[in-house]
């Protein structure tokens, strides 16, 4: 199980919440504290280099301040809707970058594993699995990252995404399939 | 039946918890052997990724970069005063710095000192040895060719640097320092401002420039409340200082806007208003901090009857500024009711001044588009549950409850306001 993974919404964070949604700056700071490795490793797995998910981290914040007094309390912990504005970034960060190429650099990039402290950590078959989760499409990606990799619950994807419960297994089963062809194609390929 | 994604998805947090493993599962349900096997291999073969961690420095970095988006340009509403920030990008002065200007005070100082003395020097901090390099490249920087406007945005810069160095300083524990930062600090808004006041009487167009000075130093005076917060107590004063200084540079720079775009000019204060109340916010439990933040709030409130006059003066865009005070002074005293509720007993007596100012910013500025001929009835109000919550507090338990502004009139509604 995710190690990482966030259970529940605390009270101590339930009431920063509440502060940050009548425009609290420091609770929303505190938030921004507690919350702020998570976002970034979600957005560094998704683009696979520094740079960019330092960027997109600094624009989820500041979007879930923009959006904050939307925010309403649902099932899922505060964190899900933030990993939620940083899906829909990452996915426009994609779709605005109208060079092919470049998308495919990003997608195909060694990611995380490239850098020196972490190639021992992970291996190649993981990178494989990686490249084939982000060539998936927007939901199935979302679901599959959402379940294993931020190891949130069903009820929680659901909640997040806005949509039932049986809907999510059901992408998930969809996506599972793709990743099986698209890591066939792959392998006959190689 | 169970459907086939809930069999796929009760296998994988089976074996995931350790309760079954892959071939206890396939033999559960034997007719989905094939299809079932390579989708659990597949989701169980995905695992957490190494735990990459943002840097340090990143972090504190999109902090402060995030608490200026929220405090000094309040991007964050879809209030009037957010017209600012839709029609202004963040404004790097660094970048509009000359890079030509750049490369020729490099050139000159480098001919003067050396240039690995000039370069190392750039990253020295008051107290250091190489620190009056730097300040000499600023010198020469500040002599290179440019007009007034350039002038101003150069010295600007150099304030900037000198925050960053009282940060620098903060983090490494150098207190002993501080008043030397402090100090330049106040040289660099000083060039600054005399710039600025030259580009204005020179007839040159200043409305970006001094746009840009009140929005640095709004940034300055949130950074300024975080440093105070921890540095040790005998460089508190310093730090105090410096605020007040940039706090003046503000309140110039806004009043030098003013005349030119009273909107902008009373968006920025009304949102630098709306930043003290998020410090008093944060300083609820602190006596000191919170009196002393609600005090700002008040100095703020009392300059924006100052741009009120000035609007009056220019008679441009009066309609659209009582609009934008009325909005903003409501969501004052909304959260000025709030905090009522959540200080100690000693502090109320501040919060209520603090509405009363509030208030009377407000009525200053109604009385000001009376003056234009607006009726009463057409007046802009704040709401009434809002006022009837300030006079509850207040104690105008006899104040009428429409026709606003009615203060220095018979039934005033702010018996302590006085005439307007």
């Amino acid at each position: 199980m995710n190690q990482n993974r966030c259970e529940g919404q605390t009270s101590d964070e339930s009431a920063l919440v509440q502060r940050a949604v009548r425009h609290d700056a420091d609770a929303f700071a505190k938030l921004y504290d507690m919350h702020v490795d998570r976002v970034y490793r979600h957005i560094y797995y998704r683009v696979g280099n520094e740079q960019d998910a330092e960027d997109l981290t600094q624009q989820v914040f500041l979007k879930a301040w923009q959006a904050i007094r939307r925010y309403k309390k649902t099932t899922s912990p505060f964190v899900a809707w933030l990993i939620t504005i940083s899906h829909n970034l990452v996915v426009d960060f994609y779709r605005t970058r109208k060079d092919k190429t470049y998308l495919e650099a990003e997608v195909l990039a060694d990611g995380p594993a490239s850098s020196p402290e972490h190639v021992a950590e992970t291996s190649f078959e993981q990178q494989r699995l990686r490249k084939a989760i982000l060539q998936l499409g927007g939901d199935e990606q979302q679901v599959v990252i959402l379940r294993f990799i931020e190891g949130f619950e069903f009820a929680e994807i659901a909640s997040v995404m806005k949509k039932k419960e049986g809907n999510v297994r059901v992408i998930l089963h969809r996506a599972l399939a793709k990743l099986r062809d698209v890591l066939e194609e792959e392998r006959k390929q190689s | 039946m169970k459907k086939f994604e809930d069999i796929l998805v009760q296998c994988i947090d089976d074996i995931k918890a350790g309760r079954s493993s892959i071939e206890d599962c396939l033999d559960r349900y034997p007719s989905m052997r094939e299809r079932l096997e390579p989708l659990l291999r597949i989701a169980l073969g995905i695992r957490e990724p190494p735990d990459v961690k943002p840097s340090a420095a990143f972090k504190v970095k999109a902090r402060v970069w995030l608490m200026d988006q929220i405090h000094g340009r309040q991007a964050v509403t879809k209030r009037p005063w957010s017209r600012y920030d839709s029609q202004t990008k963040p404004t790097s002065y660094v970048r509009r710095f000359s890079m030509a200007g750049v490369v020729l005070a490099i050139v000159l100082v480098l001919c003067a000192a050396g240039g690995s003395t000039v370069y190392a020097a750039q990253d020295s901090l008051p107290g250091d040895a190489l620190y009056p390099v730097k300040l000499g490249t600023e010198q020469v920087i500040m002599i290179l060719p440019g007009d007034d406007v350039a002038k101003a945005d150069r010295a600007l810069s150099f304030a900037e640097r000198r925050v960053r160095e009282m940060e620098a300083l903060a983090e490494k524990g150098r207190s002993q320092d501080l008043e030397l930062a402090v100090e330049k600090y106040g040289y660099a808004l000083k060039m600054t401002m005399a710039a600025m006041g030259r580009a204005r009487n020179g007839g040159l167009v200043a409305g970006n420039v001094t746009a840009r000075v009140a929005e640095t130093m709004a940034t300055h005076l949130y950074r300024l409340d975080m440093l105070g917060d921890i540095v040790p107590d005998a460089a508190k004063s310093a730090i105090a200082r410096a605020r007040e200084t940039a706090e003046r540079g503000r309140q110039n720079a806004l009043a030098a806007l003013a005349n030119d775009n009273a909107v902008r000019a009373a968006e920025m204060n009304l949102a630098a208003m709306l930043g003290r109340l998020n410090r008093v916010r944060a300083k609820v439990q602190d006596g000191e901090a919170l009196q002393i933040a609600l005090q700002q709030f008040e100095d703020m409130a009392g300059f924006g009857q100052e741009i009120s006059q000035i609007t009056e003066e220019t008679g441009l865009n009066i309609a659209e500024v009582a609009e934008l005070v009325t909005e903003a002074t409501s969501m004052h005293l909304e959260v000025l009711a709030e905090l009522y509720e959540e200080v100690p007993e000693q502090a109320k007596k501040a919060i209520e001044q603090a509405m009363e100012q509030s208030f009377r910013g407000y009525e200053r500025m109604m009385m000001v588009l009376e003056r234009t001929g607006v009726e009463d009835s057409e007046l802009p109000v704040i709401p009434e549950e809002i006022r009837q919550r300030m006079e509850d507090i207040l104690g105008w338990t006899n104040a009428p409850k429409a026709g606003i502004p009615t203060g220095g009139s018979p039934g005033q509604s702010c018996p302590c306001c006085g005439g307007r």
